[in-house]
Formats: C-alpha cells, sequence, structure tokens
C-alpha cells in the first residue's frame, strides 16, 4: 500500500479496522455498518475518524453524520467502476465535505488526475511500484473544460 | 465553424502524449489488456476481425476541407486507401496498426480534429443536424449549442467511467433530421412565449437490443441551464445506472424501472442544487461560440443557366431532383454527395474521392463539408449557378448516384466482415438489393431501408421503414424483417413481419415488400402511408407464401 497526497507519496497514519480487532487509539478507519451500530461509543471521544463507503454507497445512509468524519474513504470494486467519482464530487460540492477524501480499491495510475479533479486528495494504491507513475499521471493534462470543485 | 484556440489545441496534444504512453505501456506488457481496454476505447481504438478499428469524431457532423484532406492522408498512409463514414457522423478506418495509432493521433491534432470518447463507457460525440444553418425551418442554429456540449464532455473527469455509452443528439429544426428520439438525450431547440431559447428534453432513447423512443423529461429547460441539467442527468445515471448486466446498463433501462416521474424528480432536485453554479452558461460565453457559426458570405445567384442544364440534361434532372434540396438562402442549394454507388459498401469513401470532396467544398461549398446520419455527405452552400459544374466533377468521382432518399440510400453496418460483435453480413446483402433495385429505385419513390448484422443495431435497423436485422441461427446467417420504423420526429420502431429468412432468399422478400407496395399505393402515397392503411398482412402474405 501507498498513500499520494498534495502529488508525493506521504505517511499513512490511518488504520483500517479489520473485523475482530480492537480499535487503534486514535485515526480508525470503519465501515458504514460498524459506525451505524458503534455510531454512540465512536462519537464520544475527540480522536479523528474515518468511514469507508463502497463507491455506490446511498448518500442518504452516511450524509446526516458527516461531521464526525475527518476522512472518508471510498472504495473501488473496479477501476470501471465510475459511481465513486460521483461520490467524491457530490460530498465537495454539495454537502462541503472538506476533510479528507481518500480512494482505495482498484485504482489505475491514469485514473488519478481524473480522480483528484472530482475532489479526492488522497489516493491509496494497492502497488507501490506504481507510485511514480501516478505522481507522473497528475500533471499529464495542463488545460480543463470542466471548473475544479468549490469546497476550498 | 468552431476553430481551437490554444487552450483546445494544448488540451488535444496533450492527449496525443498520453495515448503514445498508454500504448507504449501496453505493448512492454507494463498494462493489461484488460486494464489498457477502457483507456484504448476512450480514443477510439477498438480491436475488431482483423485488425484495430480507429473511429475518429467529426464533431456534430461537420469537417472543413482541411481535415477531411487529412483522412485522405491518414487512409492512404496508414489504412487501405479508404474509410467508412458511420451513422453517427464520424469516420472510421478499419485497418491501422496499434503501434501507429500515436501518430495517426497526433496528425489529426494538427488539423483540429481527435478520438476522444469516440468509443468506451462516456459521454460520445455530439450528433446534430447536417442542415444546420441552412435549413429554412430552423429555429436556432444547433451547432453552437454542440460545440458547448463537446467542450463539457471532452475528457469529463466525473463521466468518463459510467454504465456504459452515452450519447446525446440536438436538433434546431421540428423536422428532426438527427434521430434524436433514439439518442440517450435528444435535445430540441425551442423558443417560449419570451421568444427566449431553450431546449426540450428527452432522455432514454435508444437502439441496440432493447430498442426505446426517448420520452420527454422537461419541455423547456433554458440555454443557460443546459449544461447544469445535463450534468444533472448524467450524475444521477452513474450513480443509479444498473453496472450488473451490460446489457441493461444503459439509461434507457434506468429510466424504465425507475419511472420517469421519479427519474425527472431525482434529475431535478440534483439539477436545483447545481444549476445556479459555475455550469449556468453566461450571455458571452454563448455569444462567444456562436461568432464561429456565422452565415458565409453569399452571393446573389440567378438561375438562368440552371434552367437551362435541366431542360438540357436528363440525368442532371434527375440529380437535381433526388439528390439536392432546398437552400433558405435564395440561389443556393444543398447537396447530397451519394455514399451509396453500386461499387462501394454503404457509407465507405476512397481516399482519392475524399481529396477531390475537399477540392469542391473549396470551390463550391465554402471549404466546409457535412456528415449525415444516413451515411452520406453534404456540400451544403452551392450557388445553384454553379450546381452543374459540380455535377459533372461528382460525376467523375461516383458521388452522383441518384439515390438520395430511395430504397438503394440504406444505412448499414460493416457486418460480419468487419466487426466483432455482427451475427451476420450487411455489405454482401446490401450489395444484392442495390444490384437489385439500382434501375427502379427513383420509381420506387423513397423508402428508408436500415440494416445491422447484429441486434448491437449500428445499421437502424429498428427504425427503417424496412429494417433487415441480422441473426445466427445454429451457426447460419439468418434475417428477421421489420416494417414501419420512423426516424422522424414522430420516431417509431418498426413491427417484426415474421420469422426471420435464409440469407438466399433476404433480397426476394424485399422485392416482394416492394411489389406490394408498389400495387397498392394511391397516385403519390409515400411507402409508411401505404403501409398504415393497408396493414402488415398483404406484405407478410406475399414474402411467406411465396417461399
Amino acid at each position: 500500500m501507498t498513500l499520494i497526497k498534495n502529488k508525493e507519496v506521504t505517511q499513512d497514519n490511518w488504520h483500517y479496522l479489520i473485523d475482530g480487532q480492537a480499535l487503534q487509539t486514535s485515526h480508525n478507519i470503519v465501515s458504514l455498518s460498524y459506525w451505524m451500530e458503534n455510531k454512540a461509543d465512536l462519537s464520544s471521544g475527540d480522536a479523528p475518524l474515518g468511514l469507508l463507503v463502497k463507491g455506490g454507497e446511498e448518500l442518504t445512509n452516511f450524509v446526516n453524520d458527516l461531521p464526525h468524519f475527518s476522512l472518508i474513504a471510498i472504495e473501488f470494486p473496479t477501476f470501471a467502476d465510475g459511481r465513486g467519482y460521483s461520490l467524491a464530487k457530490t460530498l465537495r460540492e454539495q454537502f462541503k465535505f472538506s476533510n479528507e477524501i481518500r480512494a482505495i480499491g482498484d485504482i489505475l495510475p491514469d485514473q488519478a488526475l481524473y480522480l483528484t479533479r472530482v475532489g479526492f486528495d488522497a489516493l491509496e494504491l494497492a502497488d507501490e511500484e506504481l507510485a511514480p507513475l501516478a505522481l507522473s499521471k497528475l500533471d499529464e493534462f495542463s488545460v480543463f473544460y470542466q471548473p475544479i470543485h468549490s469546497a476550498e | 465553424m468552431y476553430l481551437y484556440n490554444e487552450f483546445d489545441q494544448t488540451l488535444v496534444n496533450e492527449r496525443v502524449e498520453q495515448f503514445r504512453d498508454q500504448t507504449a505501456r501496453f505493448l512492454n506488457g507494463d498494462l493489461t489488456e484488460e486494464q489498457f481496454r477502457p483507456l484504448r476505447l476512450m480514443n477510439g481504438l477498438y480491436i475488431q476481425t482483423h485488425a484495430p478499428m480507429l473511429r475518429i469524431n467529426i464533431p456534430y457532423g461537420l469537417l472543413s476541407s482541411k481535415q477531411l484532406r487529412m483522412f485522405a492522408h491518414i487512409s492512404h498512409k496508414y489504412d487501405k486507401d479508404y474509410g467508412h463514414f458511420t451513422t453517427r457522423q464520424n469516420m472510421q478506418f478499419n485497418w491501422p496498426e496499434l503501434e501507429r495509432v500515436p501518430d495517426i493521433l497526433a496528425d489529426l491534432a494538427s488539423v483540429q480534429m481527435h478520438a476522444i470518447q469516440s468509443s468506451g463507457n462516456c459521454i460520445r460525440n455530439t450528433t446534430s443536424d447536417p442542415l444546420a444553418g441552412v435549413c429554412a425551418d430552423e429555429i436556432e442554429d444547433p451547432r453552437p449549442y454542440c460545440e458547448i456540449i463537446r467542450q463539457w464532455s471532452t475528457l469529463h473527469p466525473e463521466f468518463s467511467y459510467l454504465p456504459r455509452k452515452f450519447k446525446i443528439a440536438v436538433s434546431g429544426s421540428p423536422k428532426d433530421r438527427a434521430a434524436t428520439q433514439v439518442h440517450d438525450i435528444g435535445l430540441h431547440l425551442k423558443k417560449n412565449a419570451n421568444e427566449e431559447i431553450g431546449f426540450e428534453v428527452l432522455v432514454g432513447g435508444g437502439l441496440g437490443r432493447t430498442p426505446v423512443i426517448g420520452q420527454t423529461i422537461n419541455t423547456f429547460i433554458a440555454e443557460k441551464d443546459l449544461l447544469s441539467y445535463l450534468e444533472a442527468i448524467l450524475r444521477v445515471y452513474n450513480r443509479f445506472g444498473r453496472r450488473d448486466n451490460k446489457y441493461k446498463a444503459r439509461i434507457k433501462i434506468l429510466v424504465r424501472e425507475t419511472g420517469l416521474d421519479t427519474f425527472k424528480e431525482q434529475v431535478e432536485t440534483e439539477w436545483e442544487s447545481i444549476r445556479h453554479g459555475h455550469l449556468s452558461l453566461s450571455n458571452e460565453e454563448i455569444q462567444r461560440v456562436k461568432s464561429f457559426f456565422t452565415p458565409p458570405n453569399y452571393a446573389t445567384s440567378t438561375n438562368d443557366t440552371l434552367e437551362q442544364h435541366l431542360a438540357n440534361s436528363g440525368l442532371f434532372r434527375q440529380w437535381f431532383k433526388q439528390n439536392t434540396t432546398e437552400h433558405k438562402q435564395t440561389g443556393y442549394r444543398v447537396v447530397f454527395l451519394s455514399l451509396k454507388s453500386p461499387s462501394r459498401a454503404p457509407g465507405d469513401v476512397t481516399n482519392v474521392q475524399m481529396e477531390q470532396v475537399a477540392d469542391m467544398a473549396d470551390q463550391y461549398s465554402f471549404g466546409q463539408i457535412r456528415t449525415t446520419h444516413d451515411q452520406n455527405l453534404a456540400l451544403t452552400d452551392v450557388k445553384t449557378s454553379d450546381l452543374y459544374a459540380l455535377w459533372q466533377q461528382l460525376e467523375k468521382q461516383d458521388l452522383a448516384t441518384a439515390n438520395i432518399g430511395t430504397i438503394t440510400d440504406m444505412i448499414c453496418c460493416p457486418g460480419l466482415d468487419f466487426c466483432s460483435l455482427a451475427n451476420a453480413s450487411s455489405i454482401d446483402i446490401a450489395q444484392g438489393i442495390t444490384d437489385r433495385f439500382t434501375d427502379s429505385a427513383i420509381d420506387t419513390g423513397s423508402i428508408s431501408l436500415k440494416m445491422s448484422g447484429c441486434m448491437n443495431g449500428c445499421g437502424h435497423h429498428s427504425i427503417g421503414e424496412i429494417g433487415i436485422l441480422g441473426v445466427d441461427k445454429k451457426g447460419e446467417q439468418w434475417y428477421q424483417l421489420t416494417l414501419g420504423g420512423s426516424d422522424s420526429h414522430q420516431s417509431k420502431l418498426g413491427d417484426r413481419l415474421g420469422k426471420a429468412i435464409a440469407k438466399d432468399l433476404v433480397v426476394d422478400a424485399i422485392d416482394d415488400i416492394v411489389h406490394v407496395y408498389k400495387s397498392n399505393r394511391n397516385d403519390n402515397e409515400n411507402f409508411a402511408n401505404t403501409l398504415q392503411r393497408i396493414g402488415l398482412q398483404p406484405f407478410k402474405d406475399k414474402v411467406y407464401d411465396a417461399h
């Protein structure tokens, strides 16, 4: 696993909560179902919390809980499934979510630029050898017909 | 026509370099076939039966003579000296080598052309009326809006991995010459009671396995809201369109399964949240794009010589009647160049023909050429006093077959000869029909015949007055006939005539259908009206009793 943020490879301070394991003290990324079951416990402290959703997840299932999250990780089941793009764009534009939105799952280096254009600011690549290529792809175009999201 | 500025050119150049890198990585083994597939498709590159097929966008069917010369050059340098015009107004080359495709794209970029999103599950080339800007019945010229849509949809980061392909067509006239009702989105330019420009928006039309006529989702969207409304439709489709079955992934299925009212509610809720944002079109931007589509500098022309030639030459008279049509400017005609000569496959054109047409466009029609959804070309601004000279040149190039709108002016996909999806051949059937009807086509009158080699329907068989669909029956090629389809402003799907017909009997069956029509028609009654009056049965009786 390797994480790209702000056009460079970055140390990842977050942990995905794996079934049956204990929570870390901070920076946990939990699934939507885990969040729904443990909402009261999870929202009691100040520790940054992340939420993992699938690209096709229904927005209404978590959009009211957005203030609880410092990170939303959107998972791509296959690189050809583009639902995650619309989800990220909607979170940025309509719900003004300004914390980290991370792309995980099956993403190609060739998709890095489009992902950042719709509002992803962190890309998690399964194969770290692909990081230099993904970074170079971020600068592949210098002009765009579509203005960028306006959450910042 | 629209001319690239530095911004547009940079984008296309960078795209060429992107694809060069992707192709190199695929050839090195750094990209798998599965990974390369959507990337090459978004650059118009299919892997077909014999070789790759490259599809190049002709935005809303408008070409400059320089661009057409580049097609001629490409067909000669990289292909087999010919190209194929498609029903979506694009150009296809059937024999390029994968290794050389990046060079072809670079050549295209040098004349402001590209293959971006000409295939793949993304927003395809926006198509329009080939008579835009010159037809007398036009409410508003659709081309500036097509260009605005082209720019918005090009390399759209959010809509490049849709459930399935997505096609938009725009018409500016009450008479629909762009088949807008069988597109994922059809846009009809309108003016409201205050004379403001806007669009009636149709959604969920399409051909293929499940042909559907599009339904009106909104009767009037103001022009400034065009892009925000399109974006709202695309976003709802991208989020909710089916991805479990590629045959159920088009927006028509989503609209059907959701119901138009609920779908409209979803779209308009989305739209409300974005319509006042950055996609709202300013009047300045609309006027900027419109300034590229002002009428050419028309001269005054007299009809004297035309009348004389019409009186003297029967062949010229026949061509004039069949292959030219009225122009909004007095003293000008629209000329159709038939790509349905008996000696070539429908829609095919040689490099020499392309070069000659480019020269004729420069000489007679302000250097521009249009492609039509019937797979012909048009020179839209020809002085009536030039028609005779132009006809003589077209005759020499085998582009003056006087058959526009007749049964031999058929729409036809490449079929089994080239396409890896096809179940049956189309080109040899087309040739058989051409041979049978060439001498009687004009007398037979206006009949639209459309043929596809498989149910994907690239040849639009469902909306042909006579439709022919190639099917596979235990390894043999059979053909399903339909009658009564229409692609006019009131599009309609054809009705099945009966069971599929064996290949060697198809041309005879078409002959039977034409025979029934001719022996039943009243005076100048057209095929569609005769069919409506007498019904399918007499056609069925004749076709199936005979064999």
